[in-house]
């Protein structure tokens, strides 16, 4: 699997060639109502790169995903997504946002769900022709949820449903993935299988930025790391404590940086960081 | 039964036939589709208290309008009290509906939401009362308004009604895929390029017209009924979207001639003039009173049969929340006797070399 992701590192760099780079940020800070809670950003994201975004709470994940979407207000530098600004380039950026907010109680089927990926383009009273449907089924094939098309969607199970999400997001053909703390709660084996295909997006060329606490994410099927570091004090802004490839900004001093009042233990293939809730 | 049924069938023909009666079954049909269109809606952002909100802050609209333009003047004045009311609600719950890509920081909670509306309609309940009794037939004027007067609907009224009724379930029906989105994942929704606001006041406004549709029939108490009970009915009785809103148009049709059936056979044989409005709901409520009991013997009956086969069925599937992951992930990787830890800051990882 290690390999992979050198693989995908050089095909990465082609096609930036000949693309837009996928995230370009200058000076770039987000937040709400004007107070900033990211900031400080420089970077730029090749297409067909995946990106961890790997940080503490409070450290600016969730605030920059809404960022690149243009949901979260830019308090300072440029932002370009895509060639364009978050918004134009929100028609082809899909999502997977943190299960929490989804109502699993709702009778809907897993086929109607995945269809909301094309309700943006379909409008008020567009029809979802043949070519949609065809999308959302060729959708719901590639998540490996064909036998349960037709299931009520809170029937399944929470690797299946964050599946389901996947597919969604995929409906549309995006050319950015976002995806925000999608290995939340799953178990090992579904964790894989979502790992398997994220990797396998990015494969294709897909852009893919995941935002997640573990590092093991990042090292399966992530090309680059962003490194988020929270402020010194609660309520300052989170800043980058380090953005490259795997091998660059991977190392034990950034992410002592980033979970900066915290314990890094380090044996041969593992980092674990604790933080102490009661640090001084 | 047969016998039964063949001898009250006549008898309900005959009762329908009657001008008065028809034209409130007619009332009570139109009102049957839209609110169970509207009410699926209203079911799925768990917005019921807030279309009770709507229902009072009409009511002054109501009363303004009865004191301006006497019966013609209800109309108008309602559907202006509602307009305002659904703008106000959906700036009151602005924001409401959390999540990581949406939502954002000044997400409102549902209990801050619903505070502030209480305060809404508490208030202007209170103005309709005040105002209703500046008049002189304060009491019958005020009963009217609360109860409604589905017996006496005219022909006019009806028409007022369908119209109001069928912007309703226009407003519905276009921004149906919002909606169903927005009901199902506000932070998919928002991170999609959907607009919440427009997409709740659009709610909120059809909310608003099916109350001030429904009020003169069935005055402002009973008409929330007919907005929540329906569709929670037809969520117990059926797992699939598209049987929903049929369903509980169906529950309301029936409703709505077991109450004026039974109001009329009573006051008739029995000289009790029982309200049809209140009638109505009560049947209602005794059909999700039956939903109810039928839908747990029937969970009960096959969640024995599945400990039978399985032991367990798929609870081991149930999506887990988000303490017990936090609780999972920390026990997973903190090792024993190590500081308490946020889980949101552990990191298992495999560092390159």
């Amino acid at each position: 699997m290690s390999d992979r992701g050198a693989n995908a590192g050089a095909k990465a760099s082609e096609s930036a060639r000949e693309q837009h780079p996928a995230l370009e940020l200058a000076g770039a800070a987000f937040g709400y109502a004007g107070e900033t809670r990211v900031e400080d950003l420089t970077l730029r994201v090749p297409a067909g790169a995946a990106v961890a975004l790997i940080g503490p709470n409070g450290s600016g994940k969730s605030t920059l995903l809404r960022g690149i979407l243009g949901l979260a207000d830019l308090t300072a530098g440029s932002v370009g997504v895509l060639g364009t600004s978050p918004e134009q380039a929100r028609r082809s950026v899909g999502t997977l946002p943190q299960s929490d907010a989804r109502d699993t109680s709702l009778p809907i089927t897993v086929r109607t769900v995945v269809s909301m990926g094309l309700y943006r383009e379909a409008g008020a009273f567009g029809r979802i022709g043949r070519a949609g449907r065809e999308a959302i089924r060729r959708a719901i094939e590639l998540v490996g949820l064909a036998p349960f098309a037709g299931r009520r969607f809170g029937e399944l199970s929470g690797g299946q449903q964050q599946r389901a999400i996947l597919a969604r997001a995929l409906v549309s053909n995006p050319r950015l993935l976002l995806l925000d703390e999608p290995f939340n709660g799953l178990d090992r084996e579904n964790r894989e299988m979502l790992l398997e295909l994220v990797a396998r997006q990015r494969d294709e060329g897909r852009t893919v930025i995941v935002s997640t606490h573990d590092l093991e994410i990042a090292k399966a099927a992530c090309t680059h790391v962003l490194l988020l570091a929270s402020g010194h004090e609660p309520g300052e802004p989170g800043h980058p404590a380090a953005f490259g490839t795997l091998t660059e900004a991977l190392t034990l001093d950034a992410v002592q940086h980033a979970f900066h009042d915290s314990t890094v233990e380090l044996d041969q293939h593992t980092v674990t960081t604790t933080r102490e809730v009661d640090a001084p | 039964m047969s016998g039964w049924l063949a001898e009250a069938a006549p008898g309900l023909a005959s009762i329908f036939a009657l001008p008065f009666m028809r034209n409130a079954l007619v009332a009570i049909a139109v009102l049957a589709v839209a609110a169970a269109i509207v009410g699926v809606f209203i079911n799925f952002r768990e917005l019921e208290f807030v279309s009770d909100g709507l229902v009072h802050a009409v009511f002054p609209g109501l009363v303004i309008g009865s004191v301006v333009g006497g019966t013609a003047g209800l109309l108008p004045g309602a559907v202006g009290a509602a307009v305002i009311a659904a703008l106000l609600f959906t700036l009151l719950g602005r924001g409401g509906g959390g999540g990581s890509l949406g939502g954002g920081l000044h997400a409102g909670s549902v209990s801050a939401r619903d505070a502030g509306i209480a305060v809404v309609l508490t208030g202007l309940f209170s103005l309709g009362i005040v105002l209703v009794s500046r008049s002189e037939s304060y009491v019958s004027q005020l009963q009217e308004l609360l109860f409604g007067r589905i017996l006496t609907v005219t022909t006019a009224q009806l028409w007022q009604i369908a119209a109001v009724s069928v912007v309703a379930i226009a407003i519905v029906l276009v921004t149906r895929r919002a909606q169903l989105y927005r009901a199902f994942d506000p932070a998919g929704f928002e991170a999609a390029g959907f607009s919440a606001f427009r997409t709740d006041l659009a709610l909120n406004v059809a909310v608003a017209l099916l109350v001030v549709a429904g009020v003169q029939a069935l005055g402002v108490l009973m008409v929330v009924a007919i907005l929540v009970v329906p569709v929670a009915v037809a969520r117990l009785i059926t797992g699939r979207l598209l049987l929903l809103a049929p369903i509980a148009a169906v529950v309301t049709l029936v409703a709505g001639v077991a109450g004026l059936w039974g109001s009329f056979e009573w006051s008739l044989r029995g000289g009790v003039s029982a309200s049809p409005g209140a009638m109505i709901v009560l049947a209602l409520v005794a059909l999700y009173g039956v939903a109810v009991a039928v839908s747990v013997a029937l969970s009960r009956l096959r969640s024995a049969r599945g400990a039978g086969r399985e032991g367990g069925g798929r609870i081991a599937g149930a999506r887990p929340t988000a303490a017990a992951q936090a609780a999972a992930a920390q026990a997973a990787t903190n090792p024993p006797g190590a500081t308490q830890a946020t889980a949101a800051a552990q990191t298992r990882a495999g560092v390159c070399p």
